[in-house]
């Protein structure tokens, strides 16, 4: 973002930067940046906080009134709320999947789990409005289709035009993701994000077949599909220790 | 899950040393109060309004998200599994405080907000961001844009 600060304040925009990162910020060196102690993939904090939200968006938006620059970073005081568990939540179910089952039986659990999440995940549309996947342009039922056929071996397609087949699997992946983290955020207890990610990679099946399918990729002779198995499938965080 | 100091320490240290260009001048901006100011975001999370083009890979382009977009549909197309996503959606305004900024239009603490607003994805080498950064400055001041806020993911 601080390079972009830069362009477009040439350009005669005044700009101000949100920073997750505070080091690259230091380096950097943008107009204005606000320094946000908060997860990745969180830059205004908590969900569902508009006061804490706008908190954060002012204290960044004041930097623009400020006259000692050309190169300002303030830190913002206060942790995201949200980041901390919540005792009450319960996951939606737990299998407590282990990666290294039989391809075929992970498969048919990650179809099921898809049928189970239905109704769970219905209940987080009523109460959001909204569901984020759709990314892939599959059905649910597709994408984990798509994965469970990797799993079984099966040669990777792609039905929509312009779209890779890695490149498909890749976002049917994101839809799959989005798709159990919605359904098992649903209810009135407010999980940390590392309570559903907990769940969501030790306790299902569509965690194991992940792992089990960046494996199998990486072992492929297929460069772009170890790109993507690689890189865009199991988070650093995630990725599980060899044995 | 995942700050900074959560990540594997390689994948941590890969983050905060990532390159950036070495700008050998401080450009710097004023303009009038807050309450007279034209704010658009430029995001760099990968947004993409559903159904539109996502971003395939590092894509060194923009996406337009029209201030009218509802929640429903916008949608991350960023490349990187690294960063939490749950936030997003049980709530925009993590990524995409729009809902924020109307309020304080509504609020007169700030003038007025942009007609669109656009994303990059964050993942891709700044330098080829440059040129869609400058033709995209052209279009925000032809929204009458004066400030831009930066949210990364």
């Amino acid at each position: 973002m601080s390079a972009l600060g830069h362009y477009l304040e040439e350009e005669g925009l005044a700009t101000v930067a949100i920073s997750l990162i505070r080091p690259q910020t230091e380096r950097s060196r943008p107009p204005r940046a606000l320094w946000v102690p908060f997860e990745l993939g969180r830059p205004f904090g908590p969900p569902s906080d508009p006061a804490f939200q706008k908190r954060v968006i002012l204290a960044a938006l004041q930097l623009v009134e400020r006259d000692d620059g050309p190169v300002i970073i303030e830190d913002f005081p206060d942790d995201d709320p949200r980041a901390r568990p919540d005792p009450d939540w319960r996951p939606p179910f737990d299998h407590a999947a282990v990666a290294d089952r039989p391809a075929e039986t992970i498969a048919r659990e990650l179809e099921s789990e898809i049928e189970l999440l239905r109704s769970v995940l219905d209940r987080w549309v009523t109460q959001r409005g909204y569901s984020t996947v759709g990314l892939s342009g599959l059905s649910i039922a597709d994408c984990a289709g798509l994965v469970a056929g990797q799993l079984r071996g099966e040669a990777l397609t792609s039905s929509r035009e312009g779209f890779s087949p890695p490149l498909m699997l890749r976002f049917a992946v994101d839809d799959l993701k989005a798709y159990y983290l919605e359904a098992g955020a649903a209810g009135s207890a407010k999980p940390s994000s590392r309570q559903l990610g907990d769940w969501f990679w030790n306790a299902t099946a569509a965690g194991a077949a992940l792992h089990a399918i960046r494996a199998a990729c990486l072992a492929s002779s297929d460069d772009r599909l170890k790109l993507i198995a690689g890189n865009f499938m199991v988070p650093a965080a995630r990725v599980l220790a060899p044995g | 899950m995942t700050r900074l100091t959560d990540l594997p320490p390689a994948q941590a240290q890969r983050l905060a040393e990532l390159e950036c260009p070495d700008f050998a001048t401080h450009p710097w901006v004023e303009g009038p109060a807050l309450p007279q100011r034209r704010v658009a975001i430029v995001s760099s999370a990968g947004l993409v309004v559903r159904g539109e083009d996502p971003f395939r890979g590092r894509d060194a382009d923009y996406r337009a998200i029209p201030a009218h977009t509802k929640p429903k549909d916008l949608l991350i197309s960023h490349i990187s599994i690294n960063f939490d996503r749950t936030g997003f959606q049980e709530d925009w305004n993590v990524v995409f405080p729009l809902d924020r900024l109307n309020e304080l239009a509504a609020d007169g603490v700030i003038g007025e907000v942009a007609q669109t607003h656009y994303s990059f994805m964050g993942a891709t080498d700044p330098v080829l961001m440059e040129p869609h950064a400058r033709a995209l400055a052209g279009r925000l001041k032809g929204d009458r844009v004066d400030t831009v806020i930066l949210p990364p993911v």
